[in-house]
């Protein structure tokens, strides 16, 4: 039996040394005190709320879209007729993350690839078909915009939508990401706005949500996409904390809205549960005590409404094994016990193919069947917080709270989040871990099954990536030039003329992104104006 | 510094990115584990295929990795294109090459290293496919 | 590159490269890169001032490529074509490198009136600097007036790459005063051209301050043009062509750009005669001569002084190595 060693020692994931068991006396005495808390109670490291996933189970929610909008609506249709209980839009990745229509030199060179991410969405129309009969009045629905300078586009999509069916806005529930850790970290886009102004439009959604969208979720940071990057946990807990710290800062620069409505706002939050059970888990519950601890002493907040953290999980999609592809349904489903023993308010649990392609219909089926059979046949949910105190995971919990405030003082020592986003030191932590990971991996010092060890595969069937549809970019482009040709063009320039004005000046970006979308401006169209008015972020890696 | 290997030896890899898909967690684990084993390894980001071909010729390189993030068809347009316009030099690619893909990328010739490949095994095939025979030389 | 045709020599190589083929002339600064003898390397650009070679350095992570990306960019408004060199460091201990420079200058991926070509140090002693000469002076040759040399400005190896190049510049950022008062390796003595680049980051007036106090220590009439720039959005890059082209007059009219040169040929020639002493000196060190005056030094019956002294007469009295360049 072989598990985590350095070579010398048991540790966790992340490199804490393991002792052989735990005993009362090993929990630190700092920790001692808030251990006996309650779930539910400040600093909320046991949880949430006090009766658990009893009255508020966790959301299944699954990343989920390919092809043409109408293959996405009927995918996402199909996982909420299975049991989903929100739905998450996908962009295609081609064109969302570059903010490029479909006829761009660099989308066209790769006509095939389109579709392939996520739905290509290119105008109000796309994003319309993509919700064709789905309930957003009262489902919890992602609009996408995963990325910084995507997600206005996204979100104005979707809201404009909304408008159009006649839904009030104040009621809408929803969420977007914006989040810099997928692509100025984990997958560093080949065009994208530099850093401050990704904050300017970060910020200017969580203004005017904060206005226009009260059951709006604005922004949430994903530490997810660092840690796939790299980030061990409590790398993982202080990068994102110092994000959040980006935002606070510069909502209270601004002081159009009080702080602590934006750190609501700012408190849900993503992270990626991987494979070391209880580091995973004991992370949850430091994340909820450290912005506890964070509101109150750096910003004053006490408020038990604004200072409980939200949390969803996605599964390490790294994890998962491209050889002998069944056995990752295990491991989505042990990814998934822990971030549920750690408390979560939603969960997506990645595909077993997903080392292969994006999840066909049978692997998005499984991930959903996973969730319910830890929601329905365990009695997980009975008991809020059963690993609270157990030695080892309080142990457990206050060295990554110890860790990750280093962490998050290393970066606030360099500049802030931001500046160490753009300096590549990030970058620099995240290479430097996968390297010792791959090391280890070829020492045999990190073992994973049918990859590395037990190679022999006697599978009856052979998985093989789920290629979507073929025909994603020549509609996309026919619609575009639909759009092009239909659309009233003047009103369509005279909305690209306010945005721009609008990216130029100090405004708020939202309500000329609205009218934008309401005119049918286009995505690319909203990439030129952008590129124009701040030119594109320095990347910091060479890849 | 003493001259443990000659310059001669000095083989160039190109890596190239087909996708606009950016992970870089995986090439650059390859990039750094190439030059650990003494390669220089020219990295040219996520290019177009006749990018890839223009790079190959002006760098004049031993052997082409590509790492493959989207649909197989842009990835064999970028093999085809190599291949015509760099006869001779090697490719082999890594990424999300699911088996049909890799499949296809075979009977083209091209090595494929699909997720799960160890470091060592992709190193000793850059040794292998630039005409390097032998065991990694002990580092001193 | 393996060809499937065949073309044998050099001189081949160097007629399909003065055709204009890229293939050829990129594998002819291979074997520039390898140290091979180039038979008839033509010295042409001594004298024309038709050629220039501007030097780019600073240390990593100054934005240097980024810049280079830019500069080549505007630079093109007024020169037909121009040619880049991107230098980067090989590991010293696998002798590896990373070259990612290409990665920031994609704009001109394809185009044809742009040739870059990333080279690694590959630590031959005082080699680098030979290389690079004879990677412009083929460049010059084929057809490229206008070479880019980039490099990383740390240690002597590299000073001396910079000093190949007619006009030198030198990269930093806001925030550097510490690295302008470490006065790194030189550079401030050689600099023709400050940027300070990523001038969109705080620090900008104190790093400008620092960097013109040092610069009081030159002559007022050679003191280097300090340009800002943010390289990422094409700022000041109009401006920094500008001062390069000012620059380059100067050095023609009052005759320095001809005392470089003749610089650069002293450099290049000191060089190539280490770099011969250097393989007599390993020859010799496989001979009965070296071992026998080890011996008698191990044994005390001489000195280390005098023994090195025989094994110096041993080494300058061989015939130097044929073909060698």
């Amino acid at each position: 039996m072989q598990s985590q060693t350095d070579g010398k020692r048991w540790v966790t994931a992340s490199g804490i040394a393991l002792k052989d068991f735990y005993l009362p006396s090993d929990i630190p005495d700092s920790h001692r005190k808030v251990a006996e808390t309650a779930p539910g109670e400040p600093p909320f490291h046991r949880g949430a709320y006090p009766s658990g996933y009893r009255t508020k189970p966790w959301r299944i929610f699954q990343l989920s879209g390919f092809g043409k909008p109408e293959d996405e609506n009927e995918r996402i249709k199909f996982l909420l007729e299975q049991g989903e209980t929100g739905f998450l839009m996908e962009h295609d990745r081609n064109t969302a993350d570059h903010l490029y229509n479909v006829d761009h030199p660099e989308v066209a060179a790769r006509r095939e690839d389109v579709g392939l991410t996520g739905a290509v969405m290119q105008s109000v129309r796309d994003i319309d078909i993509c919700l064709k009969d789905l309930p957003i009045d009262n489902t919890y629905g992602h609009a996408g915009g995963a990325v910084v300078q995507h997600a206005p586009f996204a979100l104005a999509g979707y809201w404009t939508v909304a408008q159009r069916r006649g839904y009030d806005l104040k009621r809408l529930p929803g969420t977007g990401q914006s989040d810099y850790f997928l692509t100025y970290l984990g997958c560093v886009t080949k065009q994208q706005v530099p850093t401050d102004a990704g904050l300017r439009l970060n910020a200017d959604i969580i203004e005017f949500c904060n206005e226009h969208l009260p059951r709006w979720v604005p922004v949430s940071i994903a530490g997810y996409n660092g840690a796939d990057s790299g980030l061990n946990a409590p790398q993982e807990l202080g990068a994102l904390f110092a994000n959040a710290v980006e935002y606070l800062e510069e909502i209270k620069r601004r002081g159009r809205m009080p702080l602590a409505q934006a750190a609501r706002a700012c408190g849900g939050v993503s992270f990626r549960i991987s494979m070391d059970v209880f580091e995973e888990a004991s992370k949850l519950r430091a994340a909820r005590l450290m912005w506890t601890q964070l509101l109150k002493e750096h910003y004053d907040i006490a408020d038990p409404k604004v200072s409980n953290l939200r949390i969803h999980v996605v599964t390490a999609g790294s994890r998962m094994q491209y050889q002998q592809p069944l056995n990752n349904i295990v491991r989505g489903t042990l990814m998934g016990l822990a971030a549920v023993l750690g408390g979560v308010q939603s969960l997506g649990v990645s595909g077993y193919d997903e080392a292969l392609s994006i999840p066909s219909e049978h692997a998005h089926q499984m991930s959903v069947r996973i969730q319910q059979i830890l929601q329905q046949e365990t009695n997980i949910a009975a008991v809020t917080d059963p690993l609270g105190g157990s030695y080892y995971v309080e142990t457990l919990t206050a060295q990554l709270i110890e860790r990750a405030w280093a962490f998050f003082d290393e970066i606030q020592q360099q500049g802030g989040f931001l500046a160490c986003l753009d300096s590549g030191w990030l970058h620099q932590q995240a290479a430097e871990n996968q390297h010792k990971e791959f090391l280890a991996q070829a020492e045999g010092l990190q073992q994973i099954v049918g990859v590395t060890d037990h190679t022999d595969d006697v599978s009856p069937f052979e998985v093989d990536g789920f290629m979507g549809v073929d025909d994603a970019y020549d509609v996309a482009l026919k619609r575009l030039n639909t759009v092009r040709r239909e659309r009233h063009e003047s009103g369509a320039r005279g909305a690209m003329q306010a945005l721009e004005q609008a990216c130029r000046n100090e405004d708020n970006i939202m309500p000329a992104m609205m009218a934008a979308l309401n005119a049918e401006v286009t995505l690319g169209e909203i990439g030129d104006i952008y590129r124009e008015a701040w030119g594109d972020w320095a990347t910091p890696i060479q890849t | 510094m003493s001259d443990v290997t000659s310059p001669e030896q000095n083989k160039r890899i190109l890596m190239a990115k087909t996708g606009l898909d950016g992970h870089w967690r995986g090439p650059t684990i390859v990039a750094t584990a190439l030059r650990d084993a003494g390669f220089e390894v020219i990295m040219i980001g996520m290019v177009k295929a006749e990018e890839v071909v223009q790079a190959a010729i002006d760098e004049d390189v031993d052997l082409i990795g590509l790492n493959i993030g989207g649909h197989i068809d842009v990835a064999v347009r970028a093999v085809q294109s190599i291949q015509q316009s760099c006869q001779g030099v090697p490719v082999f690619a890594g990424g999300v090459v699911p088996p049909h893909a890799k499949r296809k990328l075979e009977a083209l010739g091209v090595e494929v290293y699909p997720p799960g490949s160890q470091l060592p095994e992709i190193v000793s095939a850059a040794r292998r496919l630039t005409g390097l025979s032998g065991a990694l030389p002990a580092s001193d | 590159m393996h060809y499937p045709q065949v073309i044998e020599t050099t001189r081949e190589l160097f007629e399909e490269a003065s055709r204009g083929d890229r293939r050829s002339l990129a594998r002819l600064i291979s074997a520039a890169e390898r140290g091979e003898a180039l038979p008839g390397m033509p010295l042409a650009f001594q004298d024309d001032e038709t050629c220039l070679c501007i030097g780019i350095t600073g240390a990593p992570g100054a934005g240097k490529s980024t810049l280079v990306s830019a500069l080549t960019q505007e630079l093109l408004k007024t020169e037909p074509c121009a040619a880049v060199l991107a230098i980067d460091p090989s590991s010293p201990v696998s002798r590896g490198a990373l070259l990612g420079d290409r990665v920031r200058m994609q704009t001109h991926s394809m185009a044809q009136n742009v040739f870059i070509r990333s080279m690694a140090t590959r630590h031959h002693h005082g080699g680098l600097a030979l290389a690079t000469q004879s990677a412009r002076r083929l460049l010059q040759h084929c057809g490229w007036p206008l070479v880019i040399v980039e490099t990383v400005g740390v240690g002597q190896v590299e000073l001396d790459v910079v000093k190949t190049a007619d006009v030198i510049v030198v990269v930093l950022n806001p925030g550097w005063g510490d690295e302008i008062q470490a006065n790194k390796a030189g550079l401030m003595e050689v600099a023709d051209v400050f940027v300070i680049n990523k001038a969109d980051r705080p620090g900008l007036e104190s790093t400008r301050r620092d960097l013109e106090a040092v610069l009081l220590n030159r002559p007022a009439d050679n003191r280097p043009i300090i340009v800002e720039t943010v390289a990422s959005k094409g700022l000041g890059i109009a401006e920094l062509a500008g001062a390069l082209a000012k620059v380059r007059r100067e050095l023609s009219s009052n005759g320095t750009l001809a005392t470089r040169r003749t610089e650069q040929l002293a450099l290049e020639l000191e060089q190539q005669v280490e770099r011969q002493l250097q393989a007599a000196l390993k020859t010799v060190r496989q001979s009965k001569m070296f071992e026998d005056s080890l011996q008698r030094v191990a044994h005390g019956q001489d000195s280390i002084a005098a023994a090195a002294s025989k094994i110096t007469v041993q080494v300058l009295s061989r015939p130097p190595e044929h073909g060698n360049r």
